[in-house]
């Protein structure tokens, strides 16, 4: 019986760890393809199935003058929003967290369980919602197409998580810990960055990389605020879909596009491990 | 504690929020009182004619909402059944258990657009892998030109894009779970299913809740896949709410009428989350 | 220059934690607040820390208006139950954070860390990290970031209480030493706790609260001689006194079919219905003694609590040594009716052994 389930259960983490991996292998087989190899059947194996060229990678950095894909331009323009509004937010949500778990907002039926809430449920707007407007309001300022104009969009997307997961860590900070600090001669605002942040770095950092993660991961408002000025990573590689196919470096753009954020998984993992992840996010 | 200085920490993040959606909440619901479109692009005030059309005359957005409900619902309830099965897996005594971790968050981490273009290639009808090796089975199924499949494609790609988010939840709550009613049901000499089912799903309870209510809330913005993989086709199989917003008000420029869709839309979502929540709530704790 | 408070008033979710509060907290002296848990009192220190706000009432301290002094201008030093220190920082940066925080010189600072480490026995600790210590040596922490800081008011809101008990005694042996070694002219040091033991000890000014309300203030020796009402009697033992029902006929005095002899400083009382007071210690065991069921034997160190009953009485003996009993059987006992107090229906006192009677 135990060994039947022991049995169970490793075949069960292998099958779902080969579906999980699949698409990556089968990306990174087709970007060393090139035309015939792609075109002619279904083929797996380097050197056994077909001859493996560097085409699809290298075309990533040429210009497109030069008949490349240029994808070096906007993958700077991705790590410029997703970490700006990243640090926004986590630097705004950070000290509205820090607010709503400690002092008491009262303002007539609102208390702070309600505020918090309105920070979180920003997560229930749909993006179609707010693209519409945003498209019209934005064009109107003169911020279509440009970098500054999809911060100001993002903030509204990670602010979100980063009040979530920092009230909730705040709120198993032990409050006299800043209480000793203001009776010691701090003042609010010296407790916060002398003795509360300091002790919050776990937190932090998991609101730091679930920021990172929503940030870099969407397509939508990019794609809908964006047209040839600025472009970012994920909608430059589906704009490579489109056109006539060449797998091979779109399979090469892809990989590079989602390969820093693998990191991330290994850090969330060592948090995870380490039970620093599991009062933040329950 | 109670002092002044407990604006400044509050107010900054409050108001920039609010000031980045007012003007665009305010904006749409007039705009949805308006006929803007390609002809016409100003705010003009048409009073509900929007919203009649909407109610009585467009089968078309009522469908993609049923559409909607039925994928993120049946990819969430998948989610979360394997999401908790991997999450008990490796939650303890496993080999390689934080590699087997790893693996399992890494989709979350990827772009789903990015990966979804892959998993076109992936299941293309003739050169991708996976009618390959189905065709040495003599089937090969249209994956993404037949209507029933077609859904089925989006959820394979969705539950793989996503499952890593429950899974995180999930195994988070597991790991900060107290020890003390294992030890009690180890020493009632409780079997493996005994303590799963009166321990350990108990206790995750709160925990499952909030993990599927938030998958819920994420699950109904499912645009980005539709949109790379079927463009809401063929026909209108997969075309979701959200999709069918964007098509009205960026495609066809009725900016009017898709601002009427949306608040409509948010108003739904944000009553039937509700409900969600409490029937969840009501369902999975007892007394 | 007292610290001085009237009428202070604090009401959470309906509930008064402080229920019209005054005091007149003098310098150099030592008041020690006794109360049981959600008695009000870490919300009176907080009150007078400044971390709470009180609804009605006003604090005044060396003739100022408290209430218009932050928190952080106060000069105060408190410690509390559960060991706060600063995590991310020494032994040594702990201690010296308040001192830093009022930018005096460095060469000062070390001295004044050096010497309250020293009266706290963590010289050599200087620069391990908190999470390093037991958790008596991160109390002593505390009590030295407190001491270095020199403050006019030092708030110890149930300092021992999280401490195991050989830890407990040994660190309320130093805070006494700590204490009376002239402790600064102008300090006014506020100790807070749930045992009896300790007020006892520390010998100061007592305040007993109960449910945010002051029962009783005095000298320790006089809530133990005197205490006003049964409330009072109930919270300043441990175990708390024998209350039992009985009444004075004549020369004796009758509980349940018990008959006492009349002890002298109750020769002037009414015939009637009484409670009677007596402590725990002062009942023995003896063969001459009257019969009462063993309930419950509970043995904590060198003592033992012996649980009897009779009737419908209850009561609790204290045998200072270990001693064995079965549940059910049956001792004889001997009340030390010299040391009975008698409480009227009303719960106020009015006899006591001790002679003054201050009902």
């Amino acid at each position: 019986m135990y060994k039947l389930y022991t049995f169970l259960k490793y075949s069960f983490v292998t099958l779902w760890t080969m579906f999980v991996v699949a698409p990556f292998l089968w990306a990174l087989s087709t970007s060393f393809k090139d035309f015939q190899s792609v075109n002619s059947k279904v083929t797996y194996i380097p050197w056994i199935d077909y001859q493996p060229s560097l085409e699809g990678w290298k075309v990533l950095i040429k210009s497109p003058a030069k008949g490349g894909v240029d994808i070096v331009e906007p993958y700077f323009n991705s790590i410029f929003v997703t970490c700006t509004a990243s640090i926004i937010s986590i630097i705004l949500g950070t000290l509205a967290a820090y607010a709503l778990s400690r002092f008491t907002f009262k303002a007539g039926f609102v208390r702070n369980n309600d505020i918090t809430f309105f920070f979180i449920s920003q997560r229930i707007m749909p993006p179609i919602v707010l693209s519409i407007p945003f498209f019209i309001f934005l064009s109107t300022i003169g911020l279509l197409d440009s970098l500054i104009g999809l911060v100001v969009v993002y903030i509204v997307l990670l602010m979100p998580i980063a009040v979530w997961i920092m009230v909730d860590f705040f709120n198993r900070v032990p409050k006299e810990l800043d209480e000793t600090a203001l009776i010691d001669g701090c003042n609010p605002y010296q407790a916060f960055y002398k003795v509360v942040l300091p002790n919050s770095i776990p937190g932090l950092i998991v609101a730091g990389m679930f920021c990172i993660i929503f940030g870099w991961i969407d397509f939508f408002f990019a794609f809908i605020l964006t047209f040839t000025e600025v472009q970012l990573l994920p909608v430059k590689v589906v704009a490579l879909n489109s056109s006539v196919t060449p797998w091979w470096s779109l399979s090469a753009s892809a990989l590079v596009s989602v390969a820093p954020l693998i990191i991330v998984a290994f850090i969330v993992e060592r948090y995870l491990s380490k039970g620093n992840l599991s009062g933040a996010l329950k | 504690m109670n002092f002044k200085h407990k604006f400044v920490f509050l107010f900054p993040g409050l108001f920039v929020l609010i000031g980045i959606l007012i003007f665009p909440i305010i904006f749409t619901i007039r705009l949805s009182f308006s006929g803007w479109n390609s002809y016409t692009p100003e705010m003009n005030f048409i009073g509900i004619t929007n919203y009649i059309r909407l109610f009585t005359d467009d089968p078309r957005f009522w469908e993609s909402f049923f559409r909607l409900s039925f994928l993120s619902v049946t990819t969430v309830v998948l989610q979360y059944i394997i999401g908790f099965s991997l999450a008990l897996m490796v939650w303890r005594d496993i080999k390689f258990k934080r590699f087997f971790r790893v693996m399992f968050l890494i989709p979350m981490m990827t772009t789903p657009v990015i990966m979804t273009v892959i998993w076109r290639t992936f299941f293309h009808e003739s050169l991708g892998p996976v009618n390959d090796l189905l065709g040495t089975f003599g089937i090969g199924p249209k994956w993404l030109s037949d209507p029933a499949t077609a859904k089925i494609t989006v959820i394979i790609v969705e539950v793989w894009q996503w499952t890593p988010f429950m899974f995180l939840l999930l195994l988070a709550g597991l790991l900060s779970l107290p020890k003390e009613p294992f030890l009690a049901a180890a020493i009632d000499g409780a079997s493996a299913f005994r303590k799963f089912v009166f321990v350990t799903f108990p206790l995750m309870a709160p925990i499952s809740i909030g993990a599927i209510i938030i998958r819920l809330i994420e699950a109904s913005k499912i645009m980005d896949t539709v949109f790379v993989l079927t463009s809401g086709g063929p026909g209108t199989a997969t075309e979701t709410s959200s999709f069918y917003i964007y098509i009205k008000g960026l495609r066809e420029f009725q900016m009017g009428y898709a601002a009427t869709l949306s608040f409509t839309y948010l108003v739904i979502m944000i009553i039937s989350l509700t409900i969600i929540a409490k029937v969840l709530t009501k369902l999975m704790i007892k007394e | 220059m007292n610290l001085y408070a009237n009428n202070l008033t604090y009401k959470l979710d309906n509930e008064f934690h402080l229920n019209d509060i005054s005091f007149n907290f003098k310098k150099g002296n030592l008041y020690t607040i006794l109360g049981r848990t959600l008695s009000g009192k870490t919300t009176l220190l907080k009150t007078i820390a400044g971390l709470i706000n009180p609804d009605s009432g006003e604090i005044q301290f060396e003739e100022k208006e408290f209430s218009k002094i932050p928190v952080w201008d106060r000069n105060i030093a408190m410690v509390y139950q559960q060991f706060i220190n600063y995590p991310h920082l020494t032994v040594y940066e702990n201690v010296s954070f308040p001192l830093k925080q009022r930018k005096i010189d460095k060469e000062k600072i070390k001295n004044d860390v050096d010497e309250a480490l020293k009266t706290v026995g963590l010289i050599g600790f200087e620069n391990r990290k908190i999470q390093e210590l037991s958790g008596g040596q991160q109390q002593r922490v505390a009590l030295a970031r407190s001491l270095a800081k020199k403050a006019k008011i030092l708030l110890l809101d149930e300092p021992l209480v999280n401490l195991d008990y050989k830890l407990r005694e040994q660190l309320r042996e130093e805070f006494k030493r700590i204490f009376s070694r002239g402790f600064a002219e102008d300090t006014i040091l506020i100790y807070s706790t749930t045992d009896p033991q300790e007020v006892m000890e520390l010998n100061g000014e007592v305040m007993v609260l109960d449910e945010g309300k002051v029962l009783q203030t005095g000298p320790a020796k006089e809530i133990f001689e005197n205490p006003k009402n049964l409330k009072v009697a109930e919270i300043s033992n441990d175990p708390p006194m024998n209350i039992i029902n009985g009444t004075k006929i004549n020369e004796k005095i009758n509980v349940e079919t018990i008959n006492i002899n009349l002890p002298n400083h109750l020769s002037k009382l009414e015939n009637k219905n009484y409670c009677f007071g007596i402590r725990a210690s002062e009942i023995k065991l003896s063969n001459k003694g009257e019969e009462f069921v063993v309930e419950l034997a509970e043995i904590s160190g060198s003592e033992t609590l012996l649980h009897l009953k009779r009737g419908k009485t209850k009561i609790i003996v204290l045998i200072e040594e270990v001693m064995n009993f079965k549940i059910n059987e049956k001792v004889k006992i001997e009340f030390n009716s010299n040391k009975f107090y008698v409480f009227g229906d009303d719960g106020k006192l009015i006899s006591s052994p001790y002679g003054e009677n201050n009902g």
